[in-house]
């Protein structure tokens, strides 16, 4: 059976409806954030884990040019591997049908017999390779549905210059292409980028490779550690032109998935943060509002015997209530919207199966958190009313103690109206309560920032980035570095209007005990191609001598402008070399090392070479000069910047601006949330004071004025600190939610701070209205008769 | 009615000997109680009668364990009121005191019925809610909010209240205090009713000295000390009582 003091709280809620609903939502909005990041985590990890697992994924991947099978036996035996896996990977250009830009990919050899050591396939459509066939090829998901292709269609390729017609026999997926995009870009262009696999005797046969291999995958034994295997796995290589293993550290697609969670993860720790002080916030306020009205049922019901623990209870059961609400809203909004982003996680991450899978111990932690948090919001006010002596708590609270407001004392006092001056002194007198709804608006307008600031962001990498920093249109790689003078036989192709050289090289960079393995790109001095910002986002020139690295690479090396680092060559002559740090770039996709083109040559020690080129093309010979491309043997990839924008578009700004908007409407349920409950406890408290001013012959229209008054009072001070605030979120969040992969730029604009003003003034407005509508219905004999 | 309560062989039910209470400090400091004796007996009915600012209220809270007094000796029957902590003294109020205040103090989100059973859930013999609500005459309107009673009806379920569940001391301040005539003598007949079928000992406190014919005793008290007690040879009946 319900106690009577729970049915008093049933009833007592019922007459809070509205702010116990507010409360919950907001609460709720914490909670989904929380639930949905921590349910992706799982979901993502676990997935990973198991398909790592039962696929059998590599620990450490090395390319080279070409070693003998035998080469892999001596490696299986290095102490610490476990499992070794030869195979080839090749670069091939594509001729899709229909299609002007080249296509291009990597060919991967599967075993004749038997299924990979490591990085095994799994199949989603289709067949397995026939035994002995020749002339089929396996097609990585990714390219297959941005191509629309299927099992039984054919499909051209250039294998080692010569124009070959395969047979699709399945499609598939691979551990090692979770994330898939061509290696050294770190944005998927999956129409013009894929991956494919034949037969290992088939491949080694068109590249002259047979009982050899140039990849290789190890295992680690259990407990076997990474650094001392890749030494010696080097020491092994280097013969045969290893060009460094590396771990899953330095995995391209390992990273791409260990980025989203540590994203997931600033995000069910930061914006939870922030939701919850609010509706801790509220919840006080709330709470502390009751407490004062109900003043006299307390002293009763100590009257009559209850204790203070009881009363306590009975009170923080209130806070519960709400927190039941919110967790319940939070829980099944969390897992709504962790559906959807899965939904986007699967336009860009290849698993077999990636579901959402609810991680029940946020469940837990977000009742544990929001208790805590109500209970720290409600704590001192439940506190206060259980320790009140019943005898002093049946007489009404002393009148309160007014004086003239500070802005009187100044003598400004004779130009104020009474509206204002009651709304002034009411405010002076109850600081705290104002600091709180200050607090609370400011809050609201800060929350508001954050989103569009992604959005702004996105928009700026986007138009600005894009436009203003790459101004090349179509950049492509050489099979193998050539010649400077290669440049003239390309200049040569319809339609070009400007072309600028490019030298990339693949190196492993040491700073003190860090080390990574990146490209390093050699531009002309003076190029107008890509440029390159620094962080107050002026252009920079390239150094004569020295490298200049994406901000992100020398935090990861912990590396500073004017030190040394040392640039090991993992390519051609493996020279080592120190090369001093002349900059930093802001960029905004991968991290990459920039160097000008003939100091980079020198340090390389093989002469004026460019490993590709970077154009801009007369649009209306544009298709002619794609058509051309992909006449020439010697170009291994293109990469098209209208291709790569429009992916970006689709995938990684499709996912941010999701979370974004998801983001939007929760930071505006706050704004409302929180004025609507400011502006219904103003109304609950000052009942009889309105209402005598009513009796005393104030129109409702002045009446009302006061409440305004003191709310634009209160906004005035709250809607800039808000937008300082929100600067400051905008700046936390975007920098922490920056990787390796994708940063966005810090992009507040006068339109965003309009925005959150606007959100703000208009719940005010929307509360308000509903706050004065009360006014009207106020009963003023009623309202007077009260005890007191 | 029993007649020999205030007999000298008949031990007191509540005792008290230099009750003192005094609020603030220093030159602020107000002398609410300055040394009250008092025995109050079982069953008996208590006019406490005094102008206000004489102490009356201060009196009742002291007796009922809602305030502890400055200095002095309060005894109820065996149990030590002063210097009692605050756990004790939300036992005592539990066990064996109902209050009737002024204002009604009902929890307005609770119906008549509820607001009795709110109180019986915790006591440690209660009569059933409505039980006592039929006492009170108001059997009737039980499921009312106290938003839909009248000032007289709410009184009443506040006796109702605090008689269910069967405490030894009825404390009542002012209880027709907010009420006319009328409702204030139907009042003023429940609590001399509960009074006269459960035999516990009521204390009303007043400043109207017409009820003071309803009382057995009436106690006068004026700046904070008893004044005069009196002893009415027999109980005028309620309604008869004019003011």
């Amino acid at each position: 059976m319900i106690s009577g003091l729970d049915r008093k709280l049933l009833r007592d809620l019922r007459r809070l409806k509205g702010q116990s609903v507010a409360v919950a939502l907001v609460m709720g909005c914490g909670l989904a954030m929380m639930i949905m990041a921590r349910s992706l985590i799982h979901s993502l990890e676990s997935t990973r884990f198991e398909y790592y697992e039962s696929h059998r994924f590599a620990d450490l991947f090395v390319h080279l040019e070409r070693a003998p099978l035998a080469v892999a036996e001596r490696a299986a035996r290095i102490p610490g591997v476990a499992a070794v896996q030869a195979s080839i990977a090749v670069h091939v250009t594509l001729d899709l049908p229909g299609v002007d830009e080249p296509a291009s990919g990597q060919l991967h050899s599967l075993p004749d017999r038997g299924a990979p050591e490591l990085n095994r396939l799994f199949l989603r459509a289709g067949r397995w390779l026939a035994p002995g066939s020749r002339g089929e090829v396996l097609v990585g998901e990714a390219f297959a549905a941005a191509n629309r292709l299927r099992p039984g269609d054919r499909l051209a390729m250039l294998v080692n210059g010569r124009r070959q017609t395969f047979q699709i026999a399945g499609v598939v997926l691979s551990p090692e292409f979770i994330f898939e995009s061509r290696p050294g870009v770190p944005l998927p262009d999956s129409r013009t980028y894929g991956t494919f696999w034949m037969f290992y005797g088939e491949l080694a046969a068109a590249f002259d490779l047979d009982g050899a291999f140039d990849c290789l995958a190890l295992a680690l034994a259990p407990g076997a550690a990474e650094r001392p295997v890749i030494d010696a796995v080097d020491r092994l290589l280097i013969p045969f032109g290893g060009r460094g293993a590396f771990g899953r550290g330095d995995h391209p697609s390992h990273i791409r998935v260990t980025d989203e969670i540590r994203v997931l993860r600033i995000m069910s720790i930061g914006f939870p943060l922030v939701f919850l002080s609010v509706a801790a916030f509220m919840t006080n306020a709330v709470l502390t509002r009751l407490l004062i009205l109900q003043r006299e049922q307390i002293a009763v019901l100590k009257a009559f015997g209850f204790t203070n623990r009881q009363i306590a209870i009975h009170y923080l059961k209130f806070a519960l209530v709400m927190v039941a609400g919110g967790t319940l809203l939070g829980g099944l909004g969390g897992v709504a919207i962790g559906h959807r982003i899965v939904d986007v996680y699967t336009l860009f991450f290849r698993f077999p199966e990636l579901a959402f899978r609810l991680d029940r111990s946020a469940l837990l932690w977000a009742v544990g958190v929001s208790a805590a948090a109500a209970t720290a919001g409600v704590f001192v006010a439940v506190r206060r009313a259980a320790r009140l002596p019943p005898a002093v708590a049946m007489r009404p609270e002393p009148p309160a103690d007014y004086r003239p407001a500070w802005l009187e004392r100044t003598g400004l006092g004779r130009l104020l109206s009474h509206t204002f001056r009651i709304a002034a002194r009411n405010l002076e007198r109850q600081p705290i309560q104002a600091l709180f709804t200050v607090a609370g608006l400011a809050l609201a307008t800060g929350i508001l920032i954050v989103p569009n600031a992604f959005r702004h962001g996105i928009e700026e990498v986007l138009d600005y980035q894009w436009d203003v920093v790459e101004r090349q249109e179509i950049e492509i790689g050489l099979v193998e570095p050539a010649e400077i003078g290669v440049r003239h036989l390309l200049r040569q192709l319809p339609g070009v209007t400007a072309i600028e050289p490019v030298r990339n090289v693949y190196v492993r960079m040491h700073h003190g005990h860090r080390r990574r393995q990146v490209g390093i790109q050699g531009l002309p001095e003076g190029g107008a191609h890509v440029r390159m910002l620094d962080a107050a986002s002026r252009r920079m020139e390239l150094p004569r001598q020295g490298l200049v690295l994406s901000a992100k690479l020398a935090d990861a090396l912990d590396a500073r402008v004017g030190g040394e680092l040392v640039v090991e060559a993992l390519d051609g002559r493996r020279r080592i070399r120190s090369v001093p740090l002349a900059g930093l770039a802001e960029d905004f996709t991968g991290v990459t090392a920039y160097m000008e083109i003939g100091a980079l040559n020198r340090l390389l020690g093989e002469g004026d070479m460019i490993s590709g080129a970077t154009f801009t093309v007369d649009e209306s010979q544009r298709g002619a000069f794609l058509r051309a491309l992909k006449e020439i043997p010697a170009v291994g990839w293109v990469a098209i910047k209208d291709s790569l924008r429009d992916a970006f578009r689709r995938t990684t700004a499709a996912s941010i601006g999701f979370i974004q908007r998801i983001y939007l409407v929760f930071a505006t349920v706050v704004a409302f949330g929180v004025v609507y409950n400011n502006a219904r406890i103003s109304l609950a408290e000052r009942a009889r004071e309105l209402a005598t001013l009513r009796v005393v012959g104030f129109s409702r229209r002045e009446v009302g004025a006061v409440l305004v008054t003191e709310l634009v009072l209160l906004a005035l001070v709250a809607v800039p600190l808000g937008l300082l605030l929100g600067a400051g979120f905008a700046s936390v969040i975007i920098s922490a939610v920056n990787t390796e992969t994708v940063r966005l730029p810090l992009v507040l604009t006068a339109r965003n701070y309009a925005f959150a003003v606007l959100v703000v003034t208009l719940s005010s407005v929307l509360s308000l209205l509903f706050v004065l509508r009360n006014l009207n219905r106020l009963d003023l004999v009623g309202a007077l008769k009260a005890p007191e | 009615m029993n007649s020999d309560f205030n007999s000298p062989d008949s031990s007191p039910v509540l005792r008290a000997r230099g009750l003192a209470k005094i609020y603030g400090e220093g030159e602020a400091a107000v002398r609410a109680l300055a040394g009250v004796d008092l025995d109050l007996y079982a069953g008996e009915l208590v006019v406490l009668l005094g102008p206000s600012g004489s102490g009356k209220t201060t009196l009742l809270n002291s007796l009922g364990g809602l305030d502890v007094p400055t200095s002095g000796e309060l005894r109820y029957r065996d149990f030590e009121l002063t210097g009692a902590d605050e756990g004790r003294l939300t036992q005592y109020r539990r066990d064996c005191v109902g209050f009737v205040f002024q204002f009604y103090n009902l929890i307005p989100s609770l119906t008549a019925r509820e607001n009795v059973a709110l109180i019986t859930e915790i006591a440690r013999d209660p009569m059933p809610p409505e039980t006592a609500l039929e006492l009170v005459r108001l059997g009737a309107r039980m499921d009312h909010f106290p938003a839909e009673l009248s000032g007289g009806e709410q009184q009443r379920v506040a006796i109702a209240r605090a008689i269910a569940k069967r405490p030894e001391m009825l404390l009542c301040d002012e209880p027709t205090g907010a009420l006319d005539v009328r409702t204030g003598v139907a009042v003023l007949e429940a609590i001399e009713h509960v009074n006269r079928e459960l035999g516990t000992l009521t204390v009303i406190i007043t400043h109207n000295a017409v009820m003071a014919d309803i009382a057995d005793r009436v106690i006068h008290l004026s700046d904070g000390r008893v004044h005069q007690v009196r002893q009415n040879p027999r109980r005028a009946p309620v309604h008869s009582l004019h003011w």
